[in-house]
């Protein structure tokens, strides 16, 4: 018996299709756990739509990222984007910049999605998942707004601010700076994805 | 025995020897002469960035316009080639007298999807072609050239631009 059993053992150690099928499980369940951990941390928020009221009239929305544009403020910096009397200011937590209403020569408002798990951590998390199981934490997504902001500075110089807003944020912004006296053209939307050439 | 060592150790340290020698030589005479364009090196106290402005019929949306144009004022700035880059529209840049004038012009744009890229590979990759001109002050075109920033695989859609504006600073770089 004690040969028959030890025999059996042998046998399922050696097949070669069982530890593929294992290594699959793994993975699947590696991704599983992964996915499930960032979701109740809740730092991502996993195929979300934005759940504030897209008209909401708020003067100031935190963690807001302003992606280049700004004097004296890193590119990609995280903040709060406030709307005052004045115009638009941006803070981080170390420092604050604005920009005048009566210096802004236009506003645009376009959409755009953000990975949950994006940046050089996400990249080594997502890479780190065996069997590309990374791919699948890739499929989300969540939609945003980028705000960009065309404005002049005191010598006459054009400079262009771009923000990245929950989405339904950035339309209300742009609309309460327009009602301050910011000055807007009519634009033409974009929305091909396909390559343009002239 | 010792003999025949000796001999192997002469022979082969004979063989290393003349092929050091010959492998020098010939680096040396592969050398290239003095560069040709070293000589054509551009000069400018001061460059002001004009903006990006797409031939009609091509639509690039505005966050990626202002994303170049802003992305090559900071790389420009970090060649510390020029004593002060100017901005489009900056009334003082009128007082430079060898001001060189940089123009962006977009030739193509495809938007791609960051998601695309990650989950295939493939697939999804955003590129943006422009054609890069230095001017003089009355037109005159110094140096042109077609760059294209692209995003393949981990980045957002913008860093396109990022990658165009390192373009353009390794131009900079090599023509001033």
């Amino acid at each position: 018996m004690r040969t028959c059993g030890a025999q059996l053992n042998q046998r399922s150690s050696s097949y070669p299709g069982q530890k593929v099928l294992w290594s699959w499980w793994l993975a699947v369940w590696f991704a599983f756990v992964i996915v499930v951990i960032l979701a109740a941390t809740g730092a991502p928020a996993f195929g979300r739509q934005a759940t504030a009221p897209p008209a909401a009239q708020t003067n100031s929305i935190a963690s807001v990222t302003c992606v280049i544009g700004l004097e004296d403020i890193k590119t990609d910096a995280k903040g709060t984007l406030s709307l005052l009397p004045t115009g638009l200011e941006f803070a981080t937590e170390k420092k604050k910049t604005g920009i005048a209403t009566a210096s802004i020569t236009d506003i645009f408002v376009g959409n755009q999605s953000r990975q949950d798990v994006s940046g050089a951590g996400g990249t080594v998390i997502k890479m780190g998942i065996p069997y590309g199981g990374g791919r699948l934490v890739s499929l989300f997504s969540h939609k945003v707004e980028v705000l960009t902001v065309e404005y002049e500075d005191s010598n006459g110089g054009f400079h262009g601010a771009i923000f990245v807003l929950p989405q339904g944020q950035a339309t209300s912004f742009k609309n309460q700076l327009v009602a301050q006296g910011a000055k807007v053209s009519t634009h033409v939307e974009s929305s091909t994805v396909e390559e343009q050439k002239p | 025995m010792k003999c025949v060592t000796r001999t192997t150790f002469s022979l082969i340290f004979a063989i290393a020897a003349s092929s050091a020698v010959f492998l020098v030589a010939s680096s040396l005479l592969a050398q290239p002469g003095p560069r040709e364009d070293a000589a054509q090196k551009l000069s400018a106290s001061a460059i002001q960035v004009e903006r990006t402005d797409p031939p009609e019929g091509l639509v690039i949306p505005e966050d990626f316009r202002v994303s170049t144009y802003e992305n090559v004022i900071l790389q420009l700035e970090k060649t510390k080639k020029f004593q002060h880059v100017y901005r489009s529209g900056d009334r003082t840049a009128a007082n430079v007298s060898d001001l060189v004038i940089l123009r962006l012009i977009p030739q193509a744009f495809k938007e791609g999807s960051q998601k695309k890229r990650e989950v295939s590979t493939v697939s999804g990759s955003t590129r943006i072609k422009v054609k890069v001109q230095f001017t003089t002050r009355d037109g005159r075109v110094l140096l042109e050239k077609d760059l294209e920033g692209k995003v393949r695989f981990y980045g957002e859609n913008l860093r396109a631009t990022y990658d165009f504006s390192k373009k353009v600073a390794a131009v900079v770089n090599d023509s001033f």
